[in-house]
């Protein structure tokens, strides 16, 4: 059954008047006025008899109800008389109505969080909007004319053209353009020449190397074009190269593109420097020990040498001949002849003694004043012993007569390794490395006194040596070479070497230069005038230098090293103090053997020839000429 | 206060504001790692090295200038506008908008590197001396298979197709002026060289085999690169075309030859239409008709007729540049150089027959750059293997079934050879069935290397021969033997050559004593057995050999004893180079030497 308002369905319902009481129209010809706004008449009443007949005849009459407001007889449906019984009834008036439907949540029962928007919704909603319009006409229109392309892909245009067309002037940024590849040798060749490719012991050597040696190709044959396969790191190696191109730090790095003979300085020729020794001349056999040290006479006719093996021989330099042998049972650790040519005596130090020999070569008169001079000496050291405050006591040096060899014998108390006379030939120094406060002592040949140096000595003393022509004493240590005035008894000048450790010093005869040898093989050069580094350091050898020395009248020094060689440099000093000392090496002199790791021991120069001695281990005394 | 600190206010300076690392660059430009690598290819950004390594030795260093200069790229902004419009397309695909998503795909934005060229470089000089890393590249990846590769390696065909045309556009410019001047053949591949506006570029092209594609190395990268090299490429065989008045891009490409016949018939009725257009076809496909060396099977009729149509379309346009071309061609001549004049004849007046197996690519790009004729075994052929008038064909196969005797069956090697010599070398080692002579490297220097193999003398001697001069014979020294020790001393010649003087005079004087000693015994009639005599003159002459030895050794050890420390130890750093290459050479020498007394027993 459809639910539906009576009142509202019913077409008939033509009062409009409302909610008003009925007494205002009681009097009036109508009851109210219908829709149009027209009269609507009141009917004219049934009288109560026709109405009750009406009823008696008519056994649906109950059905019918007066409508006051209308003023119709509505007939009740049955429908509608059910629908009142269920009212009267106190049930609702629909029998499908459920009183007590299930419970929906048609709405939560939480509060909600936003509240629901109650703005009533705009106006423009409803209204279709004006600016999409235009913009619809717009695309149309543009569309028609062509200007808007309805999905049509984009065109590929050509993107290559003339770029470099103009000469433009771009600023330029600074950029390091890459290093272009290397180009391939003849071993990368598919059919190289035979000898590019490795044996079959040499692959097998490179798979023993390390893998940053190994090399990174390895050439290899093929006899015709069609069998070279595809090369397997083709790509890998492009890639390599890109990697190389975007990754590497470049730098441009300064190339020295020289021809490396350029770096060698220029040299005066050595044909201009001449004469110097070059060639051995003589050999002088007969020690059977290495020859420690060499002397020659002042004459320039005799040298004298002492071995490991006990002997002092003086040799006849022109001839080879030995002169004189001594037998000193211990090994000869220096000798040196008396510079002057009155007294041909020898000092010896052999262990802890020093012996001063009368080698008898000179005329009879002169071996007479040596001969008395080395007898009146074993007086006098009884005699006189600690006459001055300097002069030693006898218990560190004592003076005396050796029969056996017709010398004077001066017993140290510690072995003296080097003796070296002043050029005057009364004085000499002797040198006890280990003899502390009284390592260097000074001896007067002529009142046989024995004095201390009265200078604190700073480092184990290695070689000593009396200036040429001033009284001025050198003493040099591992490290240092110290300059002493004699006379005033000061330091004047402290030589750094710079070296490992000094071996020896020599003097130049000028006396304001002096050259060390060094146990690193260096050979440094001083000029005292300069300043106390060396001016010049020479490299030369690579195992220790023995000994440096001199040329007393020749612009020549030289040095005698372990290696067997000695090197004979040109060394000129100036006399005009602007010039600098003009080095130049002049030779290597070869020939020694090593024995022991020991070569050359000593070397010497002629006095007046621009000879050379050297000494070596392997027993022999080489005599170099020019 | 410790060393690094800087007061407050007070700006960085020195290297540590000079340089940043490579993190720190990367944040500055707010770009991922790989838009950075990809920033720093296309521009040429590399790092730098900084004297004061601020933030460690394990960085990497870039110049804030370079930084900043690439902070104002505007293909940095590009690049975030496409990963931007990346992110469109994958919110549109992810909302399965699928319209959305495909005509967003179809309008990419993309980016072009011709004003980067433009930038990096200013001059067409420049760009020329950049080339050879960009040729063998290009090349290296028209060599590659042009397959659709896994998604990992994700290199498209059409890039190798395009690294084919341009790689073959280059090979056409270089081949028909006249432009290539060495060769060589390694285990590589094949380098070749050309002096394009007096700069030398030089390029590898792999073997025309299948190349192995590792799986460590990145093609990300290696395609950055390729994007660039193939721009440029692009840029430079433009300009070069436009040297000569030709139109580029040219019409013809690889495609249209695939169909051999077609193009046959279709230049033979260019033929017939006009000479000009003909000859300019040639000349502009000159690269394309030689790169028949795949067959797609695939390819369509129609696709070749829509061709044909474009060319038809195409060639009326080029015939006045054509003719412009042609007289620019015939000016040209006097301008060229003689070398061009020298390689363009080189081949005149041959006819080469290229066989199956042999590198076609590779000798179609040579013959004809050295002014032959050439042909091959195939279809789209210009002459048959029966014509009368071919002198040479190239066959790589260790026998030949039918041969003509009018020609000279050789090995591919002979041209490289003869390319490499600039003469036309005797056929006779080439000749098929043998072993070719070496095939020797014209990138070395052979006197400053100094090792000449024995084939580069002979080269030598030929080359003189065909120049008609006459050298010396080997061995005979011009060099006067005096006496090498004064030489020495002098500082006139070397240590080595001096020793080697010394030898040479030492045995030439023990000969000479020899044979006079055995004359003056044959006077006297006895037979003496000299075997002693020569003993003790050997001995004598290595003793003077060591003497020498010594002397040379002593005069460099002097003269080194004066150097100062620094200059000493230059020379002696130098003196290593000098030694490795010394022992290099010895060593050839020794094999060299073994090789010929196995030979000879």
């Amino acid at each position: 059954m459809a639910e539906s308002d009576s009142s509202e369905d019913e077409v008939a319902a033509h009062n409009t008047v409302g909610n008003v009481p009925f007494e205002w129209y009681k009097d009036e010809e109508h009851i109210g006025y219908d829709i149009a706004g027209k009269k609507i008449k009141k009917k004219v009443r049934e009288d109560k008899l026709d109405s009750f007949l009406a009823s008696a005849d008519n056994s649906e009459n109950w059905r019918k109800i007066y409508d006051e407001y209308n003023d119709e007889i509505v007939e009740l449906t049955k429908e509608e008389t059910r629908m009142i019984r269920r009212v009267l009834k106190g049930m609702a008036p629909h029998p499908e109505f459920d009183p007590y439907p299930t419970a929906v949540d048609w709405v939560t029962i939480d509060k909600a969080e936003h509240p629901f928007p109650d703005a009533p919704e705009p106006k423009r909603r409803f209204v279709p909007s004006k600016w999409e319009s235009k913009m619809i006409v717009r695309l149309v229109r543009g569309i028609r004319k062509g200007l808007i392309k309805v999905d049509d892909k984009p065109k590929e245009e050509n993107r290559v053209y003339l770029l470099w067309g103009d000469d433009r002037n771009l600023t330029e940024r600074h950029h390091i353009p890459p290093p272009k590849p290397k180009l391939p040798g003849h071993e990368e060749s598919y059919n190289p020449s035979l000898e590019y490719i490795p044996t079959a012991e040499e692959v097998k050597k490179y798979e023993l190397m390390y893998e940053e040696d190994r090399p990174k190709f390895i050439p290899k044959r093929f006899t015709s074009m069609r069998s070279v396969p595809a090369y397997d790191k083709a790509v890998r190696e492009s890639f390599d190269r890109c990697l190389d191109l975007y990754l590497c730090p470049r730098t441009q790095k300064k190339r020295i593109n020289i021809d490396p003979e350029s770096l060698k300085p220029k040299l005066p020729s050595r044909k201009d420097l001449k004469p110097y020794p070059t060639t051995c001349y003589l050999e002088y056999k007969g020690h059977k020990g290495p020859v420690v040290s060499i002397s020659t006479d002042s004459t320039g006719q005799w040298i004298a040498s002492g071995s490991n093996d006990g002997t002092v021989r003086v040799w006849e330099v022109e001839s080879g001949r030995c002169f004189r042998v001594w037998e000193l049972g211990e090994a000869v650790q220096h000798v040196a002849w008396n510079p002057s040519p009155e007294l041909p005596v020898l000092a010896v130090s052999v262990g802890q003694d020093v012996f001063l020999l009368n080698t008898g070569l000179g005329n009879d008169e002169e071996n007479r004043r040596v001969d008395d001079l080395l007898h009146v000496e074993s007086h006098m050291a009884h005699n006189e012993p600690g006459a001055s405050e300097a002069i030693i006591s006898e218990t560190i040096v004592k003076w005396s007569r050796d029969d056996n060899h017709g010398a004077i014998r001066l017993n140290h108390y510690k072995t003296v390794s080097s003796v070296e006379w002043h050029r005057k030939g009364d004085y000499f120094s002797t040198l006890m490395p280990y003899g502390e406060s009284k390592a260097v002592l000074v001896h007067q040949l002529s009142k046989g006194l024995t004095q201390r140096i009265p200078f604190k000595l700073h480092g184990l003393p290695v070689s000593t040596a009396f200036h040429p022509t001033r009284s001025i004493f050198f003493i040099s240590t591992k490290k240092n070479v110290r300059i002493y005035d004699l006379l005033k008894q000061r330091l004047i000048k402290k030589l750094e070497t710079g070296v490992r450790e000094v071996s020896s010093i020599a003097i130049h005869p000028g006396g304001d230069n002096v050259i060390v040898g060094s146990k690193d093989g260096k050979l440094c050069w001083f000029d005292m005038d300069l300043s106390s580094q060396p001016y010049r350091v020479l490299n030369c050898h690579p195992k220790d230098i023995t000994r440096v020395a001199f040329h007393r009248s020749y612009p020549l020094f030289a040095s005698s090293s372990d290696d067997c060689t000695a090197y004979v440099f040109h060394g000129m000093v100036y006399s005009d103090l602007n010039q600098n000392p003009l080095i130049v090496p002049l030779e290597i002199l070869r020939g020694h053997a090593s024995v022991n790791g020991r070569g050359v021991l000593d070397c010497k120069f002629h006095p007046r020839q621009p000879w050379l001695f050297t000494a070596g281990a392997d027993s022999v005394i080489k005599l170099y000429c020019h | 206060m410790p060393k690094h600190y800087r007061p407050p206010g007070k700006k960085k300076e020195g290297n540590a504001a000079k340089y940043v690392t490579r993190s720190q660059a990367v944040k500055y430009l707010q770009v991922s790692l790989s838009v950075f690598r990809k920033l720093c290819i296309l521009k040429g950004v590399f790092p730098r090295d900084p004297k004061k390594k601020v933030k460690g030795s394990h960085h990497t260093y870039y110049h804030m200038k370079d930084i900043l200069f690439l902070k104002h790229e505007p293909l940095l902004e590009k690049l975030r506008e496409m990963r931007a419009y990346e992110k469109k397309v994958k919110k549109a695909q992810s909302k399965k908008n699928r319209d959305l998503a495909e005509r967003l795909l179809s309008r990419k934005p993309s980016y072009t590197l011709d004003r980067l060229i433009g930038e990096r470089y200013p001059k067409f000089i420049d760009a020329l001396r950049d080339l050879d890393d960009c040729l063998s590249m290009v090349h290296l990846f028209a060599a590659l298979p042009a397959i659709q590769r896994v998604e990992r390696e994700n290199i498209q065909v059409d890039r190798i197709h395009n690294c084919r045309r341009l790689s073959h556009e280059w090979q056409a410019y270089i081949s028909r002026t006249h432009k290539l001047r060495k060769t060589f053949i390694s285990v590589k591949g094949i380098y070749y060289q050309a002096e394009v506006e007096g700069q030398k570029v030089t390029w590898l092209t792999p073997h025309a085999l299948q190349q192995v594609l590792p799986d460590d190395v990145d093609f990300k990268v290696m395609l950055t690169f390729l994007e660039f090299y193939e721009t440029l490429l692009a840029f430079v065989n433009f300009k070069l075309y436009h040297s000569i008045n030709v139109k580029y891009p040219p019409i013809l490409d690889s495609r249209l030859e695939a169909l051999a016949a077609d193009l046959y018939a279709l230049s033979r009725y260019f033929d017939a239409n006009s000479k000009a257009s003909k000859l300019d076809s040639e000349d502009i496909g000159l690269s394309g008709s030689q790169q028949v060396e795949e067959k797609h099977e695939e390819t369509k009729l129609e696709e070749s007729e829509l061709r044909l149509a474009q060319l038809q379309h195409q060639l009326p346009s080029n015939e006045p540049g054509a003719l412009m071309h042609l007289i620019g061609d015939a000016e040209g001549n006097e301008e060229e150089d003689t070398n061009t004049r020298e390689c363009r004849s080189l081949f005149k007046n041959m006819k080469f027959f290229l066989s199956r197996e042999v590198p076609r690519e590779s000798l179609l790009f040579i013959i004809p750059a050295f002014g032959g004729l050439v042909s091959w075994e195939g279809e789209g052929a210009p002459f048959n293997e029966s014509d009368q008038s071919i002198t040479h064909q190239i066959v790589d196969r260790p026998t030949q079934k039918h041969t003509f005797l009018s020609r000279a069956y050789l090995q591919p090697q002979w041209v490289y050879d003869c390319v490499n010599a600039r003469i036309v070398l005797p056929t006779d080692d080439y000749l098929v069935g043998r072993i070719p002579p070496p095939h020797l490297s014209p990138f070395v220097d052979n006197e400053a290397e100094g090792y000449v193999p024995e084939y580069a003398e002979t080269i030598k001697r030929l080359q003189a021969a065909a120049r008609k001069e006459v050298l010396p014979m080997p061995g005979v020294g011009t060099e006067d033997l005096a006496d090498p020790q004064t030489l020495l001393v002098e500082g006139i010649i070397d240590r080595a050559e001096a020793i080697e003087a010394a030898e040479k005079k030492k045995k030439m004087s023990i000969l000479q004593k020899q044979y006079h000693d055995e004359l003056k015994l044959e006077l006297q009639g006895t037979q003496y057995p000299s075997i002693v005599d020569t003993v003790k003159q050997n001995d004598a002459v290595e003793e003077s050999l060591s003497n020498l030895l010594q002397i040379t050794e002593d005069a460099d050890n002097m003269s080194k004893v004066v150097m100062p420390r620094r200059k000493r130890k230059l020379y002696e750093a130098m003196q290593i180079g000098k030694q490795r290459k010394r022992a290099h050479v010895h060593l050839l020498k020794e094999r060299k030497e073994k090789i010929d007394a196995a030979k000879k027993s």
